[in-house]
């Protein structure tokens, strides 16, 4: 899996840790890096993605259907899953602020064997960490 | 150098260290993983 995830595009960097299954991956610094493409590749290599936390910075906008996002490139941006951090972000929608957070992207449905990985991901913020 | 030059220097340099701390980017991902052997 290793090896499987590493090949992806924009990651620089995997360590798996097979005592608690965690994996953490450093993104490279082009910008290229599409957690749900991580996703499939965990799923394509044979194990069961249970969650996947990230850490990201980048501005908050309001998409077309008038949620708030976090736009980390030009032609990428999280939808938020709605809770009291991500209120509290509202305010600096469409501003120059660039905040810095760290939320949980996926979760497994529980009591399903199998993952539904077709479903757009929401970032549910966990902490704000900056705010530049 | 005159002070207009220096100002532009510093304007350049300052840009060269602001914009790659701001850049907005995914920093850390990680994965709580099931069947790994």
């Amino acid at each position: 899996m290793k090896q499987h995830l590493g090949r992806q595009a924009g990651v620089q960097t995997v360590e798996v840790s097979l005592l608690d299954g965690k994996v953490d991956v450093i993104p490279k610094e082009d910008g290229q890096i599409d957690p749900a493409q991580l996703l499939k590749a965990t799923h394509d290599s044979g194990v069961t993605a249970a969650e996947m936390d990230i850490t990201a910075r980048g501005k908050i906008v309001k998409d077309s259907s008038g949620s708030l996002a976090l736009q980390v490139e030009p032609n990428r941006s999280f939808a938020f899953a709605p809770n009291e951090l991500s209120k509290g972000l509202e305010s600096l929608a469409g501003t120059q602020t660039v905040v810095t957070v760290r939320g949980q992207l996926y979760k497994k449905p529980a009591g399903k064997k199998k993952a539904d990985l077709s479903a757009p991901l929401k970032l549910l913020i966990l902490e704000v960490q900056k705010k530049e | 150098m005159n002070t207009g030059r220096r100002v532009a220097l510093l304007v350049l340099l300052g840009s060269i260290v602001v914009v790659p701390v701001a850049r907005a980017q995914v920093k850390h991902i990680e994965m709580r993983v099931e069947g790994m052997t």
